[in-house]
């Protein structure tokens, strides 16, 4: 009797588990990000995940700014996804008091800050 | 060239955690595919302990400076354990033999794992650290730690405060920095190959765990149980540290229990002390796992209490003495540069404050219950369990499985302690922190329920 039951609590299990595997890759699409990755070089990934426009407009701020340089960042939401991936990305620049650049995620402009 | 420069770093690590391993063991080991995966996260934890050290040395992360002082351990190795080349008796080799029945049930599960395996390896390695913690929390330091070729002097002192959880362990962080200086370059993706490969070694760990007292095909059961878990497979790709923290809680666990079966080895009891010390290097949540085992070996005492032995105590101090080594120099730079957590603060550990947030464990529950009942994230897992615990109560609470069932008990509990005590709003914390403390101890429900279903099942 309780083999029984162990074989068809395994029987559910793999139906459930092949049918996660069709709906991770097939119904939530993950195949077509895949694909688009693969194409993708490590920079390439990086900026399809961070979004593409904003990912060149970090970019940008990294290249034109001194490294090590205070920013202000406004446009993006304080704790999103978005700031933390631009925190990361700009580093070893910080978000600090007294910043030498205002960087607007929203209208893609940096701007040097001659008040600092 | 990039991944073959990682793989003979990732080699070197498993290398110097072999050695240690031996050296913990006293010259014994475990079986090839065991050690290998045991070794791993001894590695992992030894070098990244060994660049805390440097910290406090003011010693630059230098690849050879890192890599010349483990050179010492083969050597000594070789002179303390020459003679003693034997694995140990009950540990190294699988106890049943190999069945031949069920050839092709066995080629589809091993198809399964494999798959699953792949799969996590595919998912972490198509993209770079992209994920919330694992770029606000840790990604972020291991980039501070790679560019300063160090942690940097003022980095407890100002640094550390302007990012999130600076309490939290660096044992992950400064490996991925490890590895960006042996590749010379800040590369976010490859890194990601080290989550993976602690999903592989849980899996390979849980083989032979349950390989001591069941045969092939049972094991295959459950090894492919847990690699299929969608939840426990996500998080070996997202760079989060809660399947790190669940390798190390879950090795800790089974050296532990196995001791607690024989009741003779030191080596056992000093193997699952450096794994419950490196679980608290890991994650803030591995301390809970630290005093679980603490306490489920008191509880051990108290059932044998008049076949109590010094050697027992003895094993007990020397378990505390372990992981308190491992985890003085943090708590040491925790204490002294009071890193507390931003999202938890100040905890009141006042009974009267416990009492008057018992209004918490009605959400408390009800999460408790989706997770259960909800199989996208976990199959019928929880299900199953709560199933074999109806069915077996009695039996759950008898021999060394009662220290099983009274582990993950005490885990649950410290769980709902932490939920009860904290100030963030309930009903937050829950939908953050649940599914993945659920990972944190799934291995251990899996080998649990693998005994008790042991013998209610033919093979």
């Amino acid at each position: 009797m309780k083999n029984n039951i162990f074989k068809i609590a395994f029987l559910i299990w793999a139906a459930l588990w092949a049918w996660f595997i069709v709906r991770d890759l097939l119904v939530k699409d993950n195949i077509e990000t895949y694909k688009v990755l693969a194409g993708r070089d490590l920079e390439g990934k990086r900026s399809y995940i961070t979004g593409d426009r904003l990912y060149e407009f970090l970019k940008y701020c990294k290249n034109n700014m001194p490294e090590g340089a205070r920013y202000k960042m406004t446009g993006l939401e304080d704790g999103s996804i978005d700031k933390r991936r631009a925190v990361y990305y700009l580093y070893p620049s910080l978000e600090l008091n007294e910043p030498g650049y205002v960087l607007d995620a929203q209208n893609y402009i940096l701007k040097k800050n001659d008040g600092a | 060239m990039e991944s073959t420069i990682l793989f003979i770093y990732i080699l070197l690590a498993v290398l110097i955690g072999f050695n240690i391993l031996r050296l913990v063991t006293f010259g014994k080991g475990l079986s090839f595919p065991e050690s290998l995966a045991v070794s791993f996260g001894i590695g992992i934890g030894f070098i990244s302990l060994q660049m805390l050290l440097y910290h406090f040395l003011n010693i630059k992360f230098d690849i050879l400076a890192m890599i010349i002082p483990w050179a010492v351990l083969p050597l000594l190795n070789n002179l303390l354990f020459q003679k003693n080349k034997a694995p140990f008796n009950n540990l190294s080799k699988p106890s049943q033999p190999k069945d031949t029945r069920f050839k092709i049930f066995n080629i589809c599960l091993w198809i399964g794992i494999i798959f699953e395996i792949s799969y996590a390896f595919f998912r972490a390695l198509i993209k770079p650290i992209e994920s919330y913690d694992a770029v606000a929390i840790y990604a972020i330091k291991s980039k501070i730690f790679f560019l300063a070729k160090s942690i940097p002097a003022d980095y407890f002192g100002a640094f550390t405060n302007m990012f999130p959880h600076p309490d939290y362990p660096l044992n992950i962080p400064l490996f991925q920095s490890f590895i960006y200086i042996a590749l010379n370059s800040l590369n976010d993706q490859l890194v990601k190959v080290i989550f993976p490969l602690y999903f592989l070694a849980v899996v390979v760990m849980l083989y032979y765990a349950i390989r001591r007292f069941a045969g092939h095909t049972y094991s295959l059961v459950f090894t492919f149980v847990l690699a299929s878990i969608p939840q426990f497979n996500a998080y070996a790709a997202n760079a989060y540290l809660d399947l790190p923290l669940a390798y190390y809680s879950f090795a800790s666990a089974i050296f532990l229990f196995e001791w607690l079966r024989e009741r003779k080895s030191f080596a056992l009891l000093a193997l699952s002390a450096v794994m419950a010390g490196l679980a608290g290097w890991t994650k803030n949540e591995g301390l809970l796992y630290c005093v679980v085992s603490v306490l489920s070996m008191l509880v051990f005492f108290m059932f044998n209490f008049e076949k109590m032995k010094w050697r027992y105590v003895i094993g007990m101090v020397l378990y505390a003495a372990i992981i308190f080594l491992i985890l003085a120099p943090w708590m040491y730079i925790r204490t002294r540069y009071h890193l507390v957590n931003t999202d938890v603060g100040a905890i009141s550990l006042n009974p009267l404050h416990i009492l008057r947030q018992s209004h918490r464990l009605g959400p408390i529950f009800y999460e408790f219950q989706k997770q259960i009942f909800g199989p996208k994230k976990w199959n019928i897992f929880w299900i199953a369990v709560l199933a074999a615990f109806a069915l077996n109560f009695k039996k759950s609470f008898t021999g060394t499985l009662r220290y099983i069932t009274i582990f993950l008990v005490f885990t649950v509990s410290g769980y709902i302690f932490i939920y009860l005590i904290s100030p963030i709003d309930i009903n937050f914390f829950l939908q953050k922190t649940w599914s993945r403390f659920l990972v944190q101890f799934l291995p251990i429900a899996v080998y649990w329920l693998a005994i008790i279903l042991k013998k209610d099942v033919k093979e």
